[in-house]
């Protein structure tokens, strides 16, 4: 049984977080994670405040437990959805592409509780600053928006710089990820692209089988030339027709923006291999079955509990 | 017979046309990365139960085929 400091903040039994993924993450699968133990988060992606409410609505109906809302702070529509996290006493909050500052007082006199994802030491700091109650670091490995830094580099610094519990992410997608994140200093685990596959994630059959038949180098990070919009996406006729424009020199951040739109949602609803992007991360590689959200955080604490309990065979 | 796997392998991947590769493409030309190559010839010299080493001087889908036949016949 692994024991955390965070599992008694957020009351869950395992502390694993499911990352709020857009058009994937909705309340059907934070649900099933919430009920298989772990956290499970409702991406509010760029939905505006009633698509919020309402899968909130649906998470409700299905589970009593824990779950949070992932807010991606370049939305248009990030000011109204934290208004919603607080209106609806969502208990945890967590978010991404950016620095929450702006909305910590209001979620706060609401006592949601805030964990936002954060790519460097100095976001870290200012985040406990700001009286986050945890953040997560997460590490380029990972799907969708990333920083530079790895996990590996990145947790263990973040860890030496807050006082603040620490959520490993990025990479992650079995028991040896788990044990080693606890090993750099986290007190918990978050992953996407192993939840990505999940039965009860309604994602098209098509970006699952991507990421079920996806390999170590089957990923890439388009975007690189200009920071903030830096993604990280499998392979395919989308992300190299990115990268071959996203390097001419006339190209623009807003031209890199503009090729970006609407092609996460191909993917996700539409399943077009070819124009769509495919975000997943590094560890896509190692995901290779689509099992329930219960069976995938039981493997994965299972696998850990043993690495960890064999561990110290190690030492002589 | 090389060139052929070659090009259905590189079809496979990039998921293009086959009347996009012939033997005179450049393979950095196609947007696959050195990782993607490396792959390429891995799964070729499976294939064809050689082993080849990426000189600076293959860089068209021939000098990759020839690469591996002047092996093959080694």
């Amino acid at each position: 049984m692994i024991k955390s400091t965070i599992c008694e903040r957020l009351g869950i039994r395992f502390p694993v977080f499911q990352g709020g993924m857009a058009w994937i993450a909705d309340g059907k699968l934070a649900a099933a994670v919430s009920n298989a133990g772990g956290l499970g988060l409702i991406s509010a992606m760029n939905a505006g405040p009633d698509y919020l409410r309402e899968q909130i609505a649906v998470a409700r109906s299905l589970t009593d437990k824990t779950f949070g809302v992932n807010i991606m702070l370049q939305s248009p529509f990030a000011g109204q959805v934290a208004d919603v996290v607080a209106e609806e006493s969502v208990k945890v909050v967590t978010t991404g592409a950016g620095m929450p500052t702006d909305y910590m007082e209001r979620w706060k006199a609401a006592g949601v509780m805030i964990i936002p994802v954060v790519a460097s030491v100095a976001m870290a700091k200012k985040m406990e600053k700001l009286g986050a109650d945890a953040v997560i670091a997460e590490g380029e490995e990972s799907g969708g928006h990333i920083g530079e830094l790895t996990t590996m580099v990145l947790v263990p610094q973040v860890c030496d710089a807050v006082g603040i519990p620490v959520i490993a992410a990025g990479g992650i997608a079995d028991g040896r990820g788990f044990a080693a994140a606890l090993m750099l200093g986290a007190c918990g685990i978050q992953m996407g692209t192993r939840f990505l596959v999940a039965k009860e994630c309604g994602v098209h059959q098509n970006y699952k089988d991507m990421v079920l038949k996806a390999g170590d180098i089957s990923t890439v990070a388009t975007g690189r030339r200009f920071a903030a919009s830096t993604c990280r996406c499998l392979k395919n006729v989308f992300s190299r027709e990115f990268k071959q424009v996203e390097f001419q020199p006339e190209t623009t951040v807003e031209t890199v923006n503009e090729l970006g739109v609407g092609a996460l949602r191909k993917a996700a609803v539409e399943g077009d291999t070819k124009a769509g992007c495919f975000m997943a991360g590094q560890i896509a590689g190692l995901v290779s079955r689509e099992q329930t959200a219960d069976e995938i955080i039981q493997e994965v604490v299972e696998q850990a509990e043993t690495l960890l309990l064999e561990a110290c065979a190690w030492v002589g | 017979m090389v060139t052929e796997k070659i090009k259905s392998l590189l079809v496979e991947k990039l998921e293009c046309d086959a009347s996009k590769i012939t033997s005179e493409t450049v393979l950095t030309d196609l947007g696959i990365d050195s990782l993607d190559i490396t792959e390429l010839v891995m799964d070729l010299e499976t294939e064809f139960n050689v082993e080849i080493e990426l000189a600076d001087d293959i860089k068209t889908v021939s000098d990759l085929a020839g690469a591996i036949e002047v092996k093959m016949k080694g």
